[in-house]
């Protein structure tokens, strides 16, 4: 559903992303992790059609984002880890924009579930500037989820939910992929890609240093079996071994 | 740990400086620093640096004070005025202005409130030496003088009213600690000034000759008694402390300054033993006040003048959005939300009506058609300003959606189609307004040109204008819109912006820039409207000529407006996020 092949990213002659290529398919759930500066958001961005890759091709449901962006672009939702909205739609106002954009029929009755699901529903009126950083998280979610996407790209999905909300977006992300959806997600939190993701991929200075399912790395980087975690299996794929304190 | 607060100063100056001189190196800042430093040489440095007679022959038109007394209390009303409206209006706790960071630092820092308002005070006088220096060249232009005696002036009064602002927002606060509401003070203080308009309005009726109602009429009565009551009587007394900080300003030489000096910096010093004086909790009012001042500037700097400035609100959608039919509708109908409440069919339906029947009801009513013809030349006029000066005004598109530039790529949606979602609602806010120009001009011109103009002509002149300016108003909004999309670095928001000469200078450029392109590209239009104009003048008068050729020319234009579109598509599509920080 996702393939990546020979992904590059230049800016200027700093290379971001180096000859990247992966696939997720239905069901899937890829963890994207590796340290700061690494290119997780360079990709993701990429691979959203937000910034050109400098080379190399992503297909969203087997339509080329770069000959056809629009049929693959109404396929994906990408969360940042930093809601864009717009400062003077309500929060009702956003998902009927992002009905027409999408072309949602029913986008009133998806609207409202997914309001009372994210916890928003007493929050319709509100514009962004009235909502906590949470709350706009929510709203960023409910607008991409609006039209059922089957690709998602989630980068650092928790950044500002409470406990709660951290609770319910695991399982929102899981439901989603038992329906089919591929989803890629890119974070820090080690302990939320090991609960929620399939896969890893792994990077440094933007190539990939290994990826695979979850019990295959980790075997990959034991030493005896199951004397590493997902987190020392991070540092020895990174040469970043962590300091004492 | 004033030396440290001093440090944050010194180098965030410095490096603020040099930062802008790094800049440099492009040649977008390069051009723009150049062109906006001609400009204020040709504006400001000039006369600084012109000979002496010059500068002196360019004052000699308005001179010294004839008066001092007279103008020393003409100053001291505006400092009246000016506290007055301190006292009165303002309704919320005392805040000084700090920035997130200083906020960030500071605030938790060993730092006594004493030693912050100290910070607070030793930086606003950055602030007042650039005032005092833009006025002293105003000043020195208007009226003649030396320039450090007006400088002394200026800063003296400049420094005077900024700790009085503070004092009474501190002195506010604690009223309003001690259970005196903002409407208790603002009544106390409308008293005050009740008593003393009473006082000089009893002096007035006994001490000078009446004014009579026909003396409203003429200017030099109205000077000469509005003198009498500002130099003689009460008012001089009751304006006592504010002339003490004019007078400095007034003085003729440097004796004279030193004379005046002393008082007005005596009463300096009492506001500073004021406001130092004052144990108020300004921290939490300043800390809100920071948020706010951050959100206002990189809302400026972003172009979204109206969220730097308002407080937003929810707004009724301007008309319902269903979820089929062309996605850049959707764009449209959300900068339409974001221009306001006022931009719903429904309101320019009534207001078109409104206008439309005043219009005929001054028309009918009216037996004098000169004020008429003003109110129809001010339409045109109107009309002109808003074909080139509106695009700059409405700025409901890519102006304002830069910073959400990474938003809309995600779209599904060709990039003509975002390009034309865009530019609409500016396009159709104008288109408005021209009508409704339009509406007024129709009505009242043939009234006004009785005999020279008919009215079937002015008809087809107003529908043959109703048809060439939605496209016109495509064009001009094409031009902002292009330059956004190749030169985003231009147009950056948020703390990197450009700001200062280099800004000035940019705007320039791309102001003059806009005007060719808007020229070049009426070009055709108007060779097609000539053309067609005598053309179908000779076959059937100009009556059907006008509206036949501004078909043919909207034709044109409408032409140029979606090649526009297809190019302002083709440069999103291309613009590169990655390449110019949005």
């Amino acid at each position: 559903m996702i393939e990546v092949q020979g992904l590059g990213k230049l800016y200027g002659d700093f290379v971001a992303v180096d000859e990247l290529s992966f696939s997720v398919k239905p069901g899937e759930v890829m963890g994207l992790i590796g340290p700061n500066g690494a290119g997780k958001t360079s990709t993701l961005r990429c691979m959203a059609g937000i910034i050109p890759p400098t080379r190399g091709a992503v297909r969203v449901c087997g339509h080329d984002l770069a000959l056809d962006p629009i049929a693959a672009k109404r396929q994906l939702a990408f969360f940042t880890d930093e809601p864009r909205l717009f400062d003077y739609l309500t929060v009702w106002q956003h998902l009927n924009f992002v009905s027409r954009i999408y072309q949602v029929a029913d986008w009133a009755a998806t609207g409202r579930a997914l309001l009372e699901e994210l916890e928003l529903a007493d929050k319709s009126d509100r514009l962004p500037g009235e909502l906590s950083r949470g709350m706009k998280q929510k709203l960023a979610i409910a607008c991409g989820l609006l039209h059922a996407p089957r690709v998602m790209y989630f980068d650092e999905p928790l950044t500002g939910l409470d406990p709660i909300g951290i609770r319910r977006m695991k399982d929102s992300i899981l439901k989603r992929a038992r329906d089919g959806a591929a989803i890629i997600i890119s974070s820090h939190l080690l302990h939320l890609v090991g609960e929620v993701c399939s896969h890893i991929l792994i990077l440094k200075n933007g190539r990939k240093v290994i990826d695979g399912t979850i019990a295959e790395i980790t075997r990959k980087f034991s030493q005896h079996p199951g004397d590493a975690n997902l987190e020392e299996v991070f540092f020895r794929a990174t040469d970043e071994p962590p300091r004492a304190p | 740990m004033i030396s440290a607060l001093a440090f944050l100063q010194y180098h965030s100056t410095k490096n603020r400086l040099l930062l802008r001189f790094k800049r440099l190196k492009q040649p977008k800042y390069l051009i723009g620093a150049v062109v906006g430093g001609l400009y204020f040489y040709w504006y400001f440095s000039r006369f600084l640096f012109a000979p002496r007679g010059r500068l002196e022959r360019a004052g000699a038109t308005a001179g010294l004070p004839v008066d001092p007394l007279l103008y020393e209390s003409i100053g001291a009303l505006v400092l009246l005025v000016l506290v007055l409206l301190a006292w009165l209006i303002p309704h919320k706790r005392a805040a000084l202005a700090f920035t997130e960071a200083e906020v960030a630092f500071l605030f938790p820092a060993p730092v006594s409130r004493r030693m912050l308002m100290h910070f607070k005070l030793l930086r606003s006088q950055l602030a007042i030496l650039f005032t005092v220096l833009l006025f002293t060249y105003l000043s020195t232009r208007l009226s003649t003088g030396n320039g450090l005696i007006r400088a002394a002036g200026w800063w003296v009064m400049l420094s005077t009213l900024n700790l009085h602002f503070l004092g009474s927002s501190f002195a506010r606060t604690l009223m309003l600690d001690r259970g005196i509401s903002n409407w208790k003070r603002r009544g106390l203080v409308l008293a005050m000034l009740l008593a003393g308009l009473g006082i000089v309005g009893v002096w007035a009726v006994r001490g000078i000759p009446e004014l009579r109602f026909a003396d409203l009429a003429d200017f030099e009565s109205l000077k000469q008694y509005g003198e009498q009551v500002l130099v003689s009587g009460p008012l001089p007394y009751l304006l006592s402390p504010f002339r003490l900080v004019v007078r400095p300003y007034l003085a003729t030489d440097w004796l004279a300054l030193l004379s005046a000096l002393w008082p007005a910096a005596l009463l300096l010093a009492l506001h500073y033993w004021w406001i130092i004086r004052a144990d108020v909790a300004f921290e939490e009012a300043s800390v809100e006040a920071s948020q706010k001042i951050a959100e206002r500037i990189a809302a400026a700097r972003a172009g979204n003048w109206q969220a730097a400035n308002r407080k937003l609100r929810a707004k009724h959608a301007p008309f319902p959005l269903r979820p089929h039919g062309p996605a850049a509708v959707a764009l449209l109908w959300k900068n339409l939300i974001g221009a306001g409440n006022a931009f719903t069919l429904r309101t320019w339906i009534i207001l078109a009506a409104v206008v439309f029947g005043v219009s005929m009801g001054m028309r009918g009513a009216s037996s004098a058609s000169n004020w008429l013809a003003v109110l129809a030349g001010f339409a045109v006029a109107l009309g002109f300003m808003a074909v080139l000066l509106g695009p700059q005004l409405v700025r409901q598109d890519f102006r304002q959606d830069l910073q959400h530039a990474d938003m809309l790529k995600l779209l599904p949606m060709r990039g003509w189609q975002i390009a034309l979602g865009e530019i609409l609602a500016p396009a159709v806010i104008l288109t408005a307004v021209h009508w409704l120009l339009i509406i007024v001009a129709v009505a009242l011109l043939p009234r006004m040109a009785e005999g020279n103009i008919s009215g079937s002509l002015v008809l087809a002149l107003g529908a043959g204008a109703a048809v060439v300016l939605p496209m016109l108003n495509m064009i001009s909004l094409l031009i902002p819109n292009a330059a956004v999309l190749l030169f985003p670095g231009w147009f950056q928001p948020g703390k990197d912006a450009p700001h200062g000469i280099e800004a000035t200078g940019q705007r320039l450029v791309f102001a003059l820039g806009q005007f060719l392109a808007f020229i070049v590209a009426l070009l055709p239009a108007a060779a097609v409207f000539t053309g067609f104009f005598f053309l179908v003048k000779l076959i059937a008068g100009s009556l059907l000529a006008v509206p036949v050729a501004a078909l043919a020319a909207a034709a044109v234009l409408g032409l140029e407006a979606g090649l526009g579109v297809m190019l302002l598509g083709w440069l999103f599509e291309r613009l590169d996020l990655s390449a110019e920080p949005t």
